[in-house]
């Protein structure tokens, strides 16, 4: 019963936060200047069409009441229609055709970011202070000290044009072809992967000397129990709990902070959607992307929170 | 000072940060001085020269000096992502201490900004405002002010929240100390270790927001350089002049890195839960 | 958690794929659908609103446009309509009379009639269907058809850039078919229906475009079966895909690059002087640009040729006017005494003026790019000459516009390319009631040459009025003329048949090429 309240009231506080989320989205997107209508129609626009087009997509009415009929769309499952980044195309559709791209080239990232750091990481914790821990934590600095667009051209030079291992631009779909989003997809990975993996070895680091400091961890080494028994059945365990907690909390930069390498590699992700949406004022297209942000992040944040209390060991005894 | 320096020194890490940091500092405020050239005169006779002795970073496609700019440009980067990181610290850290000194409701109210804030992409965050207000530097500091005011909130509540039970905090409140008092003098100072920490990382990801801006042309105006501005322009012509925006990613990566290990080894010698326990 | 298991089943089923797949020489996914395949990118750009001619106001939905449909004329390698839809045109004073090709089929399989260009031309004039390229047709006052192979169209009075503006080009007179249009409604601009060699196959909006060969063509079935158009917003990106092998054509390419590439012997590079003109668009409502001695003096304050080689890494000519070298006919040469660097002429007529003394101004630009660098030079130069301190507001092109049209702005990088007629150089951009007048300029004796020129049929006589208005104008300085830069396409070896023409033609091409 605990477990179902538990949920049961974040998942009331995830809904009001979309809610909230979606009208500041809204009014930000509102105060903004520039016209949809302009973006649409092009520089060449006569008034009438913009009164036209207006008047078409709801522009005209107070905002109180385009949101009102936005969000009873919304509740509908209707995402409406996009303005200006691809002309009256369902927005659901434009999602529907941009989110495994986005997922995919996460997961993937993150995946090469888990097996880098969970080397580094235990590397530098078990060499505490030595040549080792120096070259796996200043390798981690590094990985969050170079600009991912700058990552992402050296990648392409070296690996794509250079070596010509890789494309050096393109990305096929994984429903076209998932060996194809494999191979196509591996270089923006790689770049998005470069700043993860440092945070999660750093953090992974840490935690695993936090860890090894605990006191029954010195009791149970002082009892005599192998080192390595020792790390993986306590250190390790106790350490993952930050680790999934900071993968968790990177969910939001595979969605939408790896913009400039979706456009240097051309990737068309959801991240990008909403950026083309915010520069051409494509109002609903931006609300949709904000809504499908805000429910991923903080329905992952939710699930990596009860993953983290089932592995607490003092809630396991 | 010489007594932080001096333990910082004893950590590998840290003494590695604090040797870069230097040199980038030092490079950044005189180098430009002793250059030859301005950061901003055009010179038509020599666009896009390779490095040489004479231009050891060649020159850009106006024929301007790409080392001088890049000296400048890494001041300019800095002094934005300082300001920045800055006016987030002193917005979120008071906002912070007073949510976990007052509780609900106003903790609740500031944890759920927070939130909903944290559920988007700090880029996609920096580049939204940048759309409402417009483009130029004081918009890019409010863009990296905004993704890191609700990071040091949160940070600041926490490590509030640790300390506001400790003794000595008992002890100034019984005494009757007024609460700007107990916050500003006891429990700050104890909680400034983590925030210096994050402090540190967040001024290097902020040159990196700033550098992402610029490159996609929303940033600096011209014709003032920064490093973001520097190398989009140096990828417009990359094939071209590749070492515009190779080398001045590589300056910009050499002193970010300076940054974070010096938080990284900030944080080994600050953080008690790290301190090493003899097992013996 | 189940979801995990299914998860991974699928992707063990994939790895043994992975297996079959590379026993075979990898194939590049989607891209690489055998020979028949042109892949040919669209860069600088990922939106396409419609593919409706009557509606289309971007470049990106012309290039696909020009594949799907045809106009009753099309413009030669010079630049000339001559007949296409078309077998033959009569003009008599204010009639042009064009005698249709007989047997044009539209992609649904239907004739091609007379009916149907009377029908294109009505919904171009119609008020409620609104077209932004209405005004090129506004002229008309009649169009008849005598029969089904026969269009006649009556003008108030002579129009001479009416042909140009029936041609396969930007002015959205495209020829549709009666039938399809009223049964695909408000959808036609996603499911078009034309003539031309390809039909509309598949779109994915913001990511690709491909179009399937259509082979009831009237001019023979295409040889390439398929094209597939990938929208790549960077130009960058486009040279990466072109020398990676992911695209076989490009669309443009940067100026930056084309001295590089063209020492690559795997890619050619096509280019030419472009239909196009940049200026420094001035407010002339507003401080300083409202003097006339002010602006003379930023014209000759600047060296062109710098800007040429800075800015266009030398892929452009200097523009001493308006109308591009293209236009032959009307162009006046690169030799106006007013548009030359001349820094002591500059400091007398800046003494003249009415702002002497370190005026302020803010030029507006947008985005990164050449655009920028434009401004950037442009404002250096004026600044050393002059001692103006103008500045460079660099922001995105949605609010340039805006601030353009509601005349708040004082100096702006401008320019436009792609028109096609002198008309639309000089009348649109000049002209008092000119739309694309946008800096309140009026004078007129220049508004009299224009109109003059637009009822010349004769080519000579129309051109030296053009040449005229020019003069006339650049006394003025309504705008600073900076340059006309060249149009390229890149494409791989084995690109045969893609002719270019100096507007950016691109689908028109598809029909003609082949791959080897």
């Amino acid at each position: 019963m605990v477990w179902v309240r538990y949920v049961g009231g974040r998942l009331l506080a995830l809904v009001l936060t979309v809610l909230v989320g979606s009208v500041v989205v809204f009014l930000v997107m509102k105060a903004a200047p520039g016209d949809p209508a302009v973006a649409a129609l092009g520089e060449s626009a006569r008034p009438e069409l913009v009164a036209a087009f207006r008047a078409k997509h709801n522009l005209d009415v107070p905002w109180a009441l385009q949101y009102g009929r936005w969000l009873s769309g919304i509740a509908r499952g209707d995402f409406g229609l996009s303005l200006t980044v691809a002309s009256d195309r369902p927005i659901a559709g434009l999602i529907a055709a941009r989110l495994p791209n986005t997922i995919f080239i996460g997961v993937m990232a993150l995946l090469i970011a888990v097996i880098l750091s969970l080397i580094a990481g235990t590397i530098a914790a078990l060499r505490r202070g030595k040549l080792a821990d120096t070259i796996a934590t200043s390798l981690a600095a590094f990985g969050i000290s170079m600009p991912d667009f700058w990552l992402s051209y050296v990648l392409i030079l070296v690996f794509a044009l250079g070596l010509g291992l890789f494309p050096a631009y393109g990305f096929i779909a994984p429903a076209q072809s998932f060996t194809g989003a494999l191979y196509s997809g591996f270089l923006p990975a790689l770049a998005v992967s470069a700043p993860l993996a440092a945070v999660f070895a750093r953090t992974l680091r840490t935690s695993l000397l936090e860890a090894g400091n605990k006191d029954y961890v010195v009791a149970a080494r002082s009892f005599g129990f192998h080192p390595a028994y020792v790390f993986v059945h306590w250190i390790f365990r106790n350490a993952l709990i930050p680790y999934i907690t900071i993968i968790g909390l990177q969910i939001r930069y595979i969605l939408g902070g790896v913009v400039v390498i979706e456009r240097i590699f051309g990737i068309s992700g959801v991240g990008s959607l909403m950026v083309d949406g915010a520069f051409a004022r494509d109002y609903p297209v931006v609300q949709a992307c904000a809504v499908v942000f805000l429910v991923i992040v903080l329905s992952v944040n939710l699930v990596v929170d009860v993953v983290c209390s089932l592995l607490d060991p003092k809630r396991a005894r | 000072m010489a007594v932080l320096l001096r333990t910082l020194w004893s950590n590998r890490t840290a003494r590695a940060g604090v040797i870069i940091v230097g040199l980038f500092l030092l490079a950044i405020s005189v180098g430009g001085a002793l250059m030859p050239y301005s950061a901003t005169d055009m010179d038509f006779l020599n666009l896009l020269t390779p490095p040489a002795w004479t231009h050891p970073f060649g020159t850009d496609s106006f024929g301007r000096d790409v080392l001088t700019r890049v000296l400048l440009g890494g001041r300019v980067s800095l002094a934005i992502s300082v300001t920045g990181v800055s006016l987030a610290a002193i917005i979120g850290i008071p906002a912070g201490l007073a949510a976990a000194w007052y509780g609900n409701p106003i903790d609740q109210l500031l944890m759920r900004c927070a939130d909903l804030l944290f559920a988007f992409p700090s880029f996609v965050l920096a580049l939204f405002l940048m759309v409402v207000l417009g483009f130029g530097v004081t918009n890019v500091i409010l863009a990296i002010a905004l993704v890191y005011v609700p990071i040091f909130a949160r940070l600041a509540r926490n490590l509030a929240l640790t300390v506001r039970e400790e003794a000595y905090v008992q002890a100034a409140r019984l005494m009757g100390q007024s609460t700007a008092r107990i916050l500003g003098r006891e429990i700050l100072p104890n909680i400034m270790a983590p925030i210096m920490v994050q402090a540190s990382i967040s001024i290097a990801f902020g040159v990196i927001i700033e550098a992402g801006l610029s490159f996609l042309g929303l940033g600096v105006q011209p014709p003032t350089p920064s490093l973001g501005v520097i190398m989009a322009d140096g990828r417009e012509y990359f094939n071209q002049g590749p070492w515009v925006l190779t080398l001045a990613g590589l300056f910009i990566s050499f002193g970010l890195l300076g940054l974070n290990l010096l938080g990284d080894g900030l944080r080994d010698l600050t953080d008690p839960k790290l301190r090493e326990k003899t097992t013996s | 958690m189940s979801n995990g298991g299914l998860r991974r089943r699928d992707f063990l089923g994939s790895s043994a794929a992975t297996i079959a797949a590379t026993q075979l020489p990898f194939s590049y996914g989607a891209w690489a659908q055998g020979a028949s395949t042109l892949r040919a990118g669209i860069t600088g750009y990922n939106v396409i609103n419609t593919l409706d001619p009557g509606k289309a106001t971007l470049i990106p939905e012309f290039y696909v446009i020009w594949a799907l449909y045809n106009g009753l004329m099309r413009l030669d390698a010079n630049s000339n309509p001559t007949p296409d839809l078309a077998e033959s045109v009569k003009a008599d004073g204010n009639t042009l009379e064009f005698k249709l090709r007989t047997g044009v089929k539209f992609h649904d399989g239907s004739e091609m009639t007379s009916d149907d260009v009377k029908f294109t031309l009505e919904r171009l004039l119609d008020d409620k269907f609104a077209s932004p390229n209405k005004s090129k047709v506004s002229g008309l006052s009649a169009i008849e058809v005598p029969d089904a192979s026969t269009v006649r169209l009556v003008t108030k009075e002579a129009f001479a850039p009416l042909l140009t503006f029936l041609a396969n080009a930007r002015t959205g007179t495209q020829v549709l078919s009666r039938k399809a249009v009223s049964a695909a409604g408000d959808d036609f601009g996603k499911k078009p229906v034309g003539t031309g060699a390809y039909s509309l196959k598949d779109w994915v909006p913001g990511e690709r475009v491909s179009l399937a060969a259509f082979s009831g063509y009237f001019g023979g079935a295409p040889k390439i079966a398929t094209i597939d158009m990938p929208l790549i917003a960077e130009e960058s990106s486009g040279v990466t895909a072109l020398l990676g092998g992911q695209i076989d054509l490009t669309s443009t390419a940067p100026f930056a690059d084309i001295p590089n590439l063209e020492k690559n012997a795997s890619i050619t590079v096509l280019k030419q002087a472009g239909l196009n003109c940049r200026f420094v668009s001035l407010n002339h409502r507003k401080a300083p640009f409202d003097d006339p001695a002010f602006r003379r003096a930023c014209s000759m304050a600047f060296d062109r040729n710098a800007l040429v080689r800075a800015v266009l890494f030398g892929e452009g000519v200097t523009a001493h006017g308006l109308i591009p070298p293209s236009i032959g006919y009307a162009y006046g040469g690169n030799n106006r005494p007013l548009c030359t660097y001349d820094p002591a002429k500059a400091k007398a007529e800046l003494a003249k003026s009415k702002y002497p003394n370190g005026a302020e101004a803010e030029i507006l630009t947008w985005g990164q790019s050449w655009w920028k660098r434009m401004a950037e030079v442009f404002v250096a130069q004026c600044n050393q000459t002059l001692g103006t301190k103008f500045t460079v507001q660099v922001t995105e092109a949605n609010t340039v516009f805006q601030r353009h049209k509601s005349g708040d702005y004082q100096g702006s990088i401008w320019g436009w390319l792609g028109l096609l007629d002198a008309d639309e150089y000089l009348y649109d951009i000049i002209h008092s009631k000119g739309w694309r007048n946008f800096y309140g300029y009026s004078n007129p004796k220049v508004d009299d040459l224009l109109e003059r020129a637009r009822r010349e049929l004769d080519q000579g006589k129309r051109g030296a009025l053009y040449k005229e208005a020019e003069n006339t104008m650049i006394e003025d300085m309504p705008v600073v003329p900076l340059f006309v830069s060249n149009v390229h396409n890149l494409m791989t070896k084995k690109v045969q048949g893609f002719k270019q023409l100096p507007y950016s033609n691109w689908g028109d091409q598809f029909a003609n090429m082949s791959l080897s």
